[in-house]
C-alpha cells in the first residue's frame, strides 16, 4: 500500500498522544487515504475556502447554539471544524457493542434501584451511594416504564487513550443533547465535500431520527393505535432549542411546551385546533424537577400539574423516564464495571477510565496530596462546568477544590488528567492537532441502537481539554468508513 | 396543529407580505418622487402614514422644504429600512419573521426555513442606514424577490396543511390590509370629505407602488361600465393585489379549518361592503367611510382567524 504523508508540509503531531487521522510516521492512516490524497491534490490552501464555504453554510442553514452571557440568550453560530475525523467501521462495530451493553446494564441497573435493590443488598454498590442521592426520586419506586427500560435515550462521552483505546468518560442519561448537530454536520459537509463522499464509503448517519421515532412509538401505552409522540422543549430561550424544534420536525411531530399539555384522569392532552388530543409518548427535553410540580418542586408554577401521576399509572409513556438520572453520576459512574458484570455477567466491552472516589477515606487522600495531577470533577454538574483541571490550575485553585472536597467528599471524583486524542483542525488557516471526544447516541426501547459515530467535540484552544461548545469548542463530522466492503 | 401555532403560523404569512409590500411600497414611491410626477402632491413622509407611524411623519412633513428633503428622505428611510427599533421597519419586521419561522419550524419545510434564515442574514447585513438610491433600489428588489422565493419553496415543498392555509391567510390579510392603507393615505388623505360624487381617479402613483399600471390599463379596456382605480382596487378580483382577490383567498384558505365558519361570516361581511356599494355614485365622505369600515372589517377577520374558540374538559383537568 502506498503510504503517503498526510500534509505535505509536515503535520506535527502531539506527542504522547493518539492522533485519529495520522499515524506516529506521520502518514495518513487507512481511513483517513482519502483526505489525505484531497490535500495533496488541491493544496492546503483549499481546506481555507472550503472552510469559509462552510461557515457560510452553517448560517444560511441556521445551524446554532444559545449561550447564556449576562442574562441575555444570544445565538450562536455552531462551530464545525473543515477536517472530519475518521473512524474504521470494524473498530466501529465493537464500540458500538459496548455502548448497547451498557446502556442495557445501565437500565437494568436503574429498574433494580426503583424494585427490589438487589444490587444494593448484593453489596456491589453501596447502598447510600443510591438512596442518599438527590437523583434517587423515591416517588418513582415500584414504577415500570415499558419494557422495563428507564434511560431511552443516552448519550455516552468517549475519548480516546494515548494508546488508541476508546474509553467511556461519563454517561449523559437526563436529556443528553447534540445529535441534532452531529446530524447537521454531516448535511454540511456533503455540501462542501461532495467529491469526497463520492471517493469514500462513508456510512450515512441520517436514520438516527427515524430510529428515534420508533424507539419512542414502540414506547406507547396504546400500541396498535397510531401513536401521538411530542418533543418537550422548556421553550424558544433554552440552549439546545434548535435541537428541540430539529428533532420534533425531522419526526414530524409536534414541539411543545407546558402549557400545551394538560392532564385529566383519562391521561395527557394536547391542545389542538381541534380540540383536546391524548399524548402518548412525551420525548422530554426537560430536567426532572420541572415536569410536575405536584410532585417534584411544589414552589415552581413550571411543569405539567398530574404528569407524573399519569407516567405512575401507564397513561403515558416519559423518556428518558423521571428519575433516570440516578444512573448519571460521576460517582455511580465508577461502578458501572461492576454493574455490567453483576447484571450481564459479562466484562464491559469498554473500559472506564481510572477513577477516585473522594468519598472514600484512602482514594480521597490520594487526591488531596495529588491536586496538581489530577482532573477533579463534580459528580452531578454537566457542561463543563466545575471542573478543576490540575496540571493547568493555579494553587489558589486547587486550594479552593480541596476545601470543597474536604466539605463534600461525595459530591467529588477525580481522574488522572488523561492524553485525549487529537485531530487535524484548522486553526488560522494551519493544520495543528487538537484535543477530541465523542459523544455517540444510543436508544433503547423495543429495540437498541446505536447512531453510526456520533457528534465529536474537539477543544478549539491549543492544548486544551475542554470541548464544551459553551466553553469554546468545536465540532467535527464524525466519518465511519467502511473497511470491510 | 397545536392551538397556540396558528398564531405563529399565520403571522409568518403576514410578516412576509409586509417586507415584500413595504419594499415594493418604498420602490414605487421612490420612483414617483425623484420623477417629480405630476399628479403628485406627495413627499417621503407620506410612506410613514401610509404604514401608521402618523406622528414621526407629520414632523417630518413641516420640515420637508428646500434643502432639508434629501436628509429628510434619509430620515424616512432610516424609519422604513434600517432602524431595528422602528416597527414598521424592514429590519425590524425580518427580525419578527425570523421569530415566528424559530417558534413554528417543525410545521414549515427545511428549504422554506433555509431561505429566511439567508434572507434575514442578508438584511441584517445589508440595511444600513446610508443607502445611496441606487443600493437602496437594489436591496428593495432584492427582498421582494426573496420573499417571492419563499412562496415558491413553500409552494413546492409545503404539506397542504392547515398550517399551510394559515400562512396564506395569514400573507392575504395583509396585503388586503396594506392596499386599504396606501388608498386611504394616497388617495383620500389628499381629499377633503364632501357630499358631492366623488372625482375620478387614475392615479398611476398608487398603481404603482402596488405594481398594477399595465393590469390596470387592461382592466379599463376590457370592462363595459365607466370605472376608475377605486373600482379596481376593492372589485377586480382577476388583480392579485385588490382587496376582491385577497378576500377570496382568504375564504378559499379557511374552508379546511375547524374555524372556518366564523372566519366565512367575517369575509362575507367585507364582501358585501364593497359589492352593495354602487362605488362610482359615492361621496368623497362615503368612500372615506368605506375605506374606513373596510379596515375595522380586516382588524376583526384577524381576530377570528387567531382566537378559534376551541373547548377543552378544563374542568377534569388536574391542577396545581
Amino acid at each position: 500500500m502506498h503510504h503517503q504523508q498526510f500534509l505535505p508540509g509536515g503535520y506535527e503531531r502531539t506527542p504522547d498522544c493518539f492522533d485519529e487521522l495520522v499515524a506516529e510516521n506521520g502518514c495518513a492512516r487507512a481511513p483517513a487515504a482519502a483526505i489525505a490524497k484531497f490535500i495533496e491534490k488541491h493544496g492546503p490552501m483549499e481546506l481555507k475556502r472550503r472552510q469559509s464555504q462552510l461557515d457560510q453554510t452553517i448560517s444560511t442553514m441556521g445551524v446554532c447554539f444559545t449561550l447564556y452571557n449576562e442574562g441575555q440568550n444570544i445565538d450562536r453560530a455552531w462551530p464545525l471544524d473543515v477536517m472530519p475525523r475518521t473512524i474504521p467501521y470494524s473498530e466501529w462495530r465493537k464500540t458500538s457493542a459496548g455502548l448497547t451493553q451498557r446502556l442495557t446494564a445501565l437500565n437494568l441497573f436503574i429498574d433494580d434501584l426503583y424494585h427490589d435493590q438487589r444490587i444494593l443488598k448484593a453489596g456491589v454498590v453501596p447502598a447510600e451511594l443510591v438512596l442518599e442521592s438527590k437523583n434517587f426520586l423515591a416517588p418513582c419506586q415500584g414504577k415500570s416504564p415499558r419494557f422495563g427500560v428507564w434511560a431511552n435515550i443516552c448519550g455516552t462521552d468517549l475519548v480516546r487513550d494515548e494508546h488508541g483505546q476508546f474509553l467511556v468518560l461519563e454517561d449523559n442519561l437526563r436529556v443528553p443533547s447534540g445529535v441534532s448537530y452531529m446530524l447537521e454536520n454531516r448535511t454540511v459537509m456533503k455540501r462542501v465535500f461532495p467529491e469526497l463522499f463520492a471517493d469514500s464509503t462513508i456510512v450515512p448517519v441520517d436514520d438516527y431520527p427515524y430510529q428515534l421515532w420508533k424507539m419512542l412509538a414502540s414506547l406507547s401505552p396504546r400500541p396498535g393505535d397510531v401513536p401521538c409522540i411530542v418533543v418537550l422543549t422548556p421553550g424558544i430561550f433554552n440552549s439546545a432549542y434548535f435541537e428541540h424544534s430539529y428533532l420534533a420536525q425531522q419526526m414530524g411531530v409536534d414541539l411543545v411546551e407546558n402549557s400545551d399539555l394538560f392532564v385529566t384522569e383519562q391521561g395527557v392532552f394536547l391542545k389542538t385546533l381541534h380540540g383536546a388530543k391524548r399524548v402518548d409518548v412525551i420525548y422530554r427535553r426537560v430536567d426532572d424537577i420541572f415536569l410536575d410540580p405536584l410532585v417534584f418542586r411544589k414552589d415552581s408554577v413550571l411543569g405539567v400539574p398530574g404528569l407524573f401521576q399519569a407516567w405512575a399509572d401507564g397513561l403515558v409513556s416519559i423518556a428518558n423516564a423521571p428519575g433516570s438520572g440516578v444512573a448519571d453520576d460521576k460517582v455511580i459512574y465508577a461502578y458501572v464495571p461492576q454493574i455490567i458484570e453483576y447484571y450481564l455477567g459479562e466484562k464491559p466491552l469498554i473500559d472506564n477510565v481510572e477513577t477516585y472516589l473522594c468519598s472514600e477515606p484512602a482514594a480521597r487522600g490520594y487526591v488531596l496530596a495529588n491536586l496538581d495531577k489530577l482532573v477533579v470533577k463534580p459528580a452531578n454538574e454537566s457542561g463543563g462546568y466545575g471542573i478543576l483541571i490540575g496540571p493547568r490550575s493555579t494553587e489558589q485553585e486547587r486550594a479552593d477544590m480541596a476545601k470543597a472536597i474536604v466539605e463534600n467528599p461525595r459530591n467529588f471524583i477525580a481522574q488522572p488528567t488523561l492524553k485525549l486524542s487529537t485531530a487535524p483542525t484548522l486553526c488560522d488557516g494551519f493544520l495543528e492537532p487538537r484535543h477530541l471526544d465523542l459523544r455517540p447516541f444510543i436508544l433503547q426501547g423495543a429495540e437498541l441502537y446505536c447512531s453510526t459515530g456520533g457528534l465529536s467535540r474537539v477543544a478549539l484552544r491549543k492544548g486544551s481539554l475542554v470541548v464544551n461548545s459553551s466553553q469554546g469548542g468545536g465540532s467535527k463530522d464524525t466519518w465511519i468508513i467502511n473497511d470491510e466492503v | 396543529m397545536l392551538l397556540k401555532s396558528v398564531d405563529h403560523i399565520f403571522w409568518l404569512g403576514r410578516y412576509l407580505e409586509r417586507l415584500d409590500d413595504t419594499a415594493r411600497l418604498v420602490n414605487a414611491t421612490s420612483h414617483l418622487l425623484i420623477d417629480s410626477h405630476q399628479d403628485t402632491q406627495f413627499s417621503w413622509p407620506i410612506l410613514l402614514q401610509v404604514l401608521g407611524q402618523t406622528s414621526v411623519a407629520s414632523h417630518l412633513t413641516a420640515t420637508a422644504i428646500g434643502p432639508e428633503v434629501a436628509k429628510v428622505e434619509q430620515e424616512v428611510m432610516h424609519h422604513l429600512i434600517s432602524d431595528p427599533q422602528s416597527s414598521l421597519s424592514i429590519r425590524y419586521t425580518c427580525t419578527a419573521l425570523k421569530y415566528n419561522a424559530r417558534t413554528c419550524r417543525p410545521l414549515i419545510p427545511r428549504d422554506m426555513f433555509e431561505e429566511l434564515n439567508s434572507l434575514e442574514l442578508h438584511l441584517q447585513q445589508q440595511c444600513s442606514a446610508n443607502l445611496s438610491r441606487q443600493q437602496r433600489y437594489q436591496l428593495m428588489s432584492e427582498i421582494s424577490r426573496r420573499c417571492q422565493m419563499v412562496v415558491g419553496v413553500l409552494d413546492g415543498t409545503m404539506l397542504r396543511s392547515e398550517a399551510f392555509d394559515l400562512f396564506n391567510i395569514g400573507r392575504h390579510l395583509e396585503r388586503a390590509d396594506m392596499t386599504t392603507r396606501i388608498m386611504d393615505v394616497m388617495v383620500l388623505k389628499q381629499l377633503q370629505p364632501t357630499q358631492i360624487k366623488r372625482p375620478k381617479f387614475r392615479w398611476t402613483s398608487i398603481l404603482n407602488a402596488l405594481g398594477g399600471v399595465e393590469s390596470y390599463q387592461y382592466y379599463v379596456a376590457h370592462q363595459a361600465a365607466d370605472v376608475d382605480a377605486i373600482d379596481y382596487l376593492l372589485t377586480y378580483a382577476d388583480f392579485p393585489r385588490s382587496i376582491a382577490y385577497c378576500l377570496n383567498r382568504v375564504a378559499a384558505s379557511a374552508r379546511g379549518l375547524p374555524h372556518a365558519g366564523a372566519i366565512l361570516q367575517q369575509v362575507k361581511q367585507l364582501q358585501a361592503l364593497i359589492e352593495d356599494k354602487a362605488l362610482p355614485d359615492l361621496s368623497t365622505e362615503q368612500l372615506h367611510q368605506l375605506i374606513d369600515h373596510i379596515q375595522t372589517g380586516i382588524t376583526a377577520l384577524h381576530q377570528v382567524i387567531c382566537n378559534p374558540s376551541v373547548q377543552f374538559n378544563t374542568e377534569q383537568q388536574i391542577s396545581a
